[in-house]
């Protein structure tokens, strides 16, 4: 296939249409989600995935600390009224269980969510460098041409 | 409708050529809207309620991601229930982080569709919200539309109760702290409007996505009329103070705006849906195959018409006529001088061509109408 070229020339230099389309993927994959998947793929898949994972389950255990807190101003009078020791138990073991829940929930998800993010960013830094590698052979061709 | 399909094409291109501009200017009107309501609403820190204030957020909220809009608003929300109370300002920050940590930790892109819901909520249209977001969205979008709605019943409840939670006696503090408290956790009005609006995005997005003739009208319908039911069927168990023409209003407007989003997203033509079927090694398939509406812009031909330019008009006079025809006759007798007679041909054919065009131009401009008798 004929190579397309655009524009006028300038001086004795043409533009390359198949070469720019190259430069203004890179160049707006770059712009755009670039910086965070060369940091997500600097990473092995299991351990980027597992790091995120335990980051979130601090954050669910910050985050259930909150809404325990915030419950307790809401309902806490009436809790606390007539409380006997087994009432408490029963209490402090449903607040447990309401929170290992949450710790599998988001445990799953966590980890299925940022598998996902790892593989799709992988995808699209290859696809980055193979764009890349293919204006590297452009460039070369001609080089060798113009010598 | 082929004319409004033109129109929807010109908007396309038009967006498509400034949709920089477009976006950054709706942006720009959001933000005046949203730090607009909340100054207006629960403006109790006078120097962060002024006009000045709106309007520079808005601007610099406009030249930044979406997100940043977000904090932005929390940030303002925040700062005027300070002024008003700062045990209040302490459990709103503690409900905004609690929404952080649980749904825009994992997506920090789609918490502008926070302020879309609380904005809705605030311009007294909240069943929009389900047709849109069903329409346009997917099942998830139901936190940040929840999200959206708590934070506003947050707003409204401060508002309402912000003589009560202004006293600075310890105990009204911590009663105003409490009663503030229950009201977001447990407001009924806001459950109920969660409730319904989780219900009718689901509704509509379940019905959008089946393969049935019309589906975003369908769903548009039955999301709406869900909500309003659900509204409706609480605020009598509830014995709340939902508007009724407000939620039938906004109902109507939600429909309306479906098939607004239907005709500029989802136009196909049903009259020409193909059911397919056929086979491989391993599945039957059962296509329905519906073709969408397209029409191509007509395109405005400019024809540039020149400046005339003058002939020069050759008249032959009988000398002329001689001379041609003497050269004519020594062509014919003399062969030899093949050029000379060739040359001679080609000035009389020219000659004769010019003529000719002259008096048909003459003709069909009516030049020589004046000479030519009245039959």
């Amino acid at each position: 296939m004929d190579k397309q070229y655009i524009g006028r020339t300038c001086g004795n230099v043409m533009l390359d249409q198949k070469k720019i389309r190259l430069m203004t993927r890179t160049a707006i994959y770059e712009k755009r989600a670039g910086e965070e998947d060369f940091k997500i793929t600097s990473y092995y898949q299991k351990d980027y995935s597992s790091l995120n994972t335990w980051t979130t389950l601090i954050w669910i255990t910050v985050g259930f600390v909150l809404a325990a807190g915030l419950f307790f101003l809401c309902g806490g009078e009436d809790l606390l009224e007539g409380i006997t020791i087994l009432k408490l138990l029963i209490l402090m073991a449903v607040a447990v269980g309401l929170y290992l829940v949450l710790l599998i929930v988001y445990g799953i998800g966590a980890g299925a969510f940022y598998r996902k993010k790892y593989t799709r960013a992988k995808r699209r830094v290859k696809r980055y460098l193979r764009d890349l590698s293919r204006l590297e052979k452009m460039n070369s061709k001609k080089e060798i041409s113009r010598s | 409708m082929s004319t409004l399909l033109v129109w929807r094409e010109k908007l396309q291109k038009i967006y498509a050529s400034y949709s920089v501009y477009i976006l950054k200017g709706l942006q720009f009107l959001m933000g005046l809207l949203l730090f607009g309501l909340i100054n207006s609403n629960i403006g109790f820190m006078e120097t962060a309620s002024s006009v000045f204030c709106t309007g520079g957020l808005a601007v610099i909220c406009t030249f930044f991601p979406m997100v940043v809009m977000v904090v932005a608003a929390a940030a303002l929300v925040l700062v005027h229930f300070y002024a008003l109370s700062m045990p209040i300002a302490a459990v709103s920050l503690v409900i905004f982080v609690i929404m952080y940590i649980f749904y825009f930790r994992f997506t920090p892109k789609k918490a502008w569709l926070l302020l879309v819901a609380a904005l809705a909520f605030a311009l007294k249209i909240p069943f929009v919200i389900p047709v849109v977001f069903g329409l346009l969205g997917t099942p998830v979008w139901i936190v940040p539309a929840a999200c959206g709605i708590i934070s506003y019943y947050m707003v409204s409840f401060v508002k309402a109760s912000a003589a009560a939670l202004r006293s600075t006696d310890s105990d009204s503090v911590v009663n105003g702290l409490m009663s503030f408290t229950k009201q977001v956790i447990t407001g009924p009005e806001m459950w109920l409007m969660v409730m319904a609006v989780v219900i009718g995005i689901l509704v509509v997005n379940v019905i959008r996505t089946r393969a049935i003739d019309h589906a975003w009208k369908i769903a548009s319908a039955a999301g709406a009329v869900v909500c309003l039911i659900i509204a409706a069927a609480g605020n009598i168990l509830l014995d709340g103070g939902v508007s009724y023409v407000e939620i039938c209003l906004s109902s109507v407007l939600g429909v309306a705006l479906g098939i607004v989003l239907e005709f500029l997203f989802f136009s196909v033509d049903y009259s020409r849906t193909e059911n397919i079927q056929f086979e491989d090694d391993e599945y039957y398939y059962y296509v329905k195959a519906v073709p969408k509406i397209g029409v191509s812009v007509p395109e405005k031909k400019v024809k540039h018409i020149t400046e005339h330019q003058p002939q020069e008009t050759v008249v032959i006079d009988e000398k002329t006529q001689g001379v041609l025809a003497s050269r004519a006759a020594a062509q014919g007798k003399d062969s030899s001088s093949g050029s000379q007679a060739e040359t001679a041909a080609e000035d009389i054919d020219r000659n004769t061509d010019e003529i000719l065009l002259t008096r048909s131009l003459s003709r069909e401009l009516g030049l020589d109408q004046k000479g030519e008798k009245p039959r």
